[in-house]
């Protein structure tokens, strides 16, 4: 395993008391694969990815529990300085919102070339001619002009595309892309998801991809983890998960998607609304709006049972997975 | 869902809106133009929904401005009931503007946070007090919240107690509170969570037959708005590109632009996914400012030839399709227009899909 990340814990401390974001998480990447992280707002998606990633803000964030293990070592274990030479060189972030993850008074060349000179010491003449050949690698057109200009002066494919080219400029083993489309129109966001499984493949890079769009998940991942009130609640192979979902929240996320043959009817909808982290129900955090939910459910919280039936890996944090797998 | 009525509620007709751009500070001149709009036509009968679909940038809120009156167009005609509003002003302007209400994208930004949910729905009968009288506006408000889904008693919270689900119905509520007969729908569940989009638009679509609403909904999520509308127009630079039943659109769209915006929508399936064709555009889209010749499209499009540089294609029935009656026989604006299915029709009984979601007794 690249990156392994073993019964994580995150609380942040709020006036209206503990927001318990992370609850238990543990995931696993490989070298060349790719893990959709799958989840709404408020599920503990993004909180899990920033703290690997080490960018989470201590306080009023804090790790109370858990391990990551990047290649054998645990990354919550090193000092801020070794942890900044594993950030950019080994791992690296590709954000939602490019336009206001770049720093908008340098010029996009200026931003790539500090990735060469501040980790690999080069002069800043080498580091701009490597900025102008990376940008052509992400396929700017015109980067030899263009390498002068300022985030604003690019549309917002660019803006992403230049922000791929930062994550991928040191050739990190692991890139996190946090809804790296999420803003953008669906015929760009096609070019920019083609793009980034073209360089993952190149690079052989594990990849995390934390969306809520089951369409993207279903596009480029290898395994999906579904993450409900900061718990991984179903993890499994693309293809299965979408065949015979193992787990009611997923079912009823699949099963919400507006479909032909439902036209004119009404959608399924999930009842309710997600918890709030401060208050997250006893038992099943989904319980309350888990159609299948029985006595069991609201006392004794689920472990991810292993519900491999034939073939690759799966699990499940629902006490009745059989009956939901069987439905 | 009731029959809609072929007698046009609304009718729009050639509808521009560009937006001067100017140089100088003391003399200003016009250097040019944004035209965000750039002659739009369709038509909305009685109980119907038209969906509206297109990136960003393609006008399609402006075109919603234009209808509830928050912008004026530059040009063009917007018919109601055969008169046009455009013309219109003080009292007549007033009474019309009560039968079109908008509900808006972000529920965040479009609640006061300082008034409460009921003076935010009752202010409608400040502006209107002939809807309501005065002593009764409290228990219409009430009303609202109960049809919308909302418990009655919270008429006196304020917007930041609500979830975003929750305040898209107080929106949804302010937009039915006069009784309006067309609701403009602008992006209403984009900033929804997945779980909570079903559910608003379970709400727009019960509403509609009970209030015998039409919709203009206007959306970027194609197979939302397929699920929504009984017609569909896609818009492209300002102009609508192709239109027709929704059927028409997206089984048998013959517009290149409308073929690349489908191929691209990534469909929860992985097996579905592996029998479509992609078609991956270049480029981004060109700046309303200085909109290329002939067809707006022909930059991006893989069929352009020199024709389409110098004339501007129609919105018509194409001259291929013409003379046949079927589904690709409709409104096209390409010179090269040529049917192509590019996703897949859907099997039933594959995966959770309808056949087997009756098990959550819904």
């Amino acid at each position: 395993m690249l990156l392994e990340v073993r019964d994580l814990h995150v609380e942040f401390h709020t006036r209206d008391g503990v927001a318990r974001a992370v609850n238990g998480v543990s995931y696993g990447v490989d070298a060349g694969e790719t893990l959709a992280v799958l989840g709404e707002s408020g599920s503990g998606k993004s909180v899990t990815a920033q703290t690997v990633m080490g960018i989470l803000d201590v306080p009023p964030g804090r790790i109370t529990a858990g391990e990551i293990l990047f290649e054998g070592r645990d990354l919550l274990k090193l000092k801020e300085e070794e942890r900044r030479k594993v950030r950019g060189a080994e791992m690296a972030m590709i954000f939602q919102d490019a336009l206001s993850a770049l720093n908008p008074v340098l010029t996009v060349g200026a931003q790539l070339a500090e990735m060469f000179t501040v980790h690999r010491g080069m002069s800043r003449k080498d580091a701009h001619a490597r900025a102008v050949e990376l940008m052509d690698r992400v396929r700017i057109p015109a980067a030899r002009e263009r390498v002068r200009q300022y985030p604003h002066q690019f549309s917002g494919g660019m803006r992403q595309r230049i922000m791929i080219a930062m994550a991928m400029a040191l050739e990190p083993k692991l890139i996190i892309a946090d809804e790296p489309t999420t803003a953008l129109d669906v015929t760009v966001q096609a070019q920019v998801m083609d793009l980034l499984a073209e360089l993952q493949r190149e690079l052989r890079m594990g990849l995390i991809l934390i969306t809520h769009d089951l369409g993207v998940v279903a596009d480029v991942a290898d395994r999906i983890a579904v993450m409900y009130a900061g718990r991984i609640v179903e993890t499994a192979p693309v293809h299965d998960i979408y065949k015979a979902p193992a787990h009611p929240y997923t079912r009823g996320l699949l099963e919400s998607i507006p479909r032909l043959d439902q036209k004119g009817q009404e959608l399924y909808a999930i009842k309710g609304l997600p918890p709030n982290l401060t208050r997250i129900p006893p038992g099943c955090a989904f319980h309350p709006r888990c159609p299948m939910a029985q006595d069991v459910c609201r006392t004794d919280v689920p472990p991810l049972y292993d519900v491999t039936e034939s073939g690759a890996e799966r699990g499940s944090a629902c006490h009745f997975w059989r009956e939901c797998l069987h439905a | 869902m009731p029959e809609p009525t072929t007698e046009p509620l609304l009718e729009v007709r050639g509808l521009v809106k560009h937006y001067p751009l100017t140089s100088g500070i003391l003399f200003k001149k016009q250097v040019g133009a944004v035209k965000a709009v750039d002659g739009v036509d369709f038509h909305l009968a009685r109980g119907e929904t038209l969906g509206i679909v297109g990136e960003s940038g393609c006008g399609k809120s402006t075109v919603a401005k234009m209808l509830v009156n928050l912008e004026r167009p530059t040009a063009g005609e917007i018919r109601y009931k055969g008169e046009d509003i455009t013309r219109l002003s003080g009292r007549a302007l007033k009474s019309v503007r009560r039968n079109i209400q908008m509900v808006f994208q972000d529920p965040y930004t479009s609640l006061n946070p300082r008034m409460t949910v009921g003076d935010i729905i009752g202010e409608a009968y400040d502006i209107h007090p002939e809807v309501a009288p005065k002593g009764d506006r409290r228990r219409r408000v009430q009303d609202l919240l109960d049809v919308v889904g909302l418990n009655p008693e919270y008429v006196n919270r304020y917007p930041h107690q609500f979830s975003g689900g929750q305040r898209q119905r107080i929106g949804i509520a302010r937009g039915l509170a006069l009784r309006p007969e067309i609701i403009v729908a602008d992006e209403p569940v984009s900033a929804l969570d997945v779980s909570v989009q079903a559910q608003v638009i379970n709400l727009l679509a019960r509403l509609q037959s009970e209030f015998d609403l039409s919709y203009i909904f206007i959306a970027h999520d194609l197979s939302i708005v397929r699920h929504i509308s009984d017609r569909v127009g896609v818009m492209y630079l300002g102009r609508i590109v192709e239109t027709g039943r929704d059927a028409e659109i997206y089984d048998h769209p013959t517009h290149p632009y409308t073929q690349a915006l489908l191929s691209a929508v990534p469909v929860p399936d992985p097996e579905a996914r592996e029998h479509r064709e992609r078609i991956i555009l270049a480029g981004d889209v060109p700046s309303p400012t200085s909109i290329p010749s002939g067809c707006r499209f022909r930059t991006r499009c893989w069929k352009a030839r020199e024709r389409c540089a110098l004339e501007v294609p129609a919105l018509a029935v194409p001259a291929e399709f013409r003379s046949v009656s079927g589904p690709a026989a409709h409104d096209s604006a390409c010179h090269f227009a040529e049917e192509k299915q590019v996703v897949p029709p859907e099997e039933t009984g594959d995966g959770p899909g309808p056949s087997s979601g009756d098990r959550f007794g819904n």
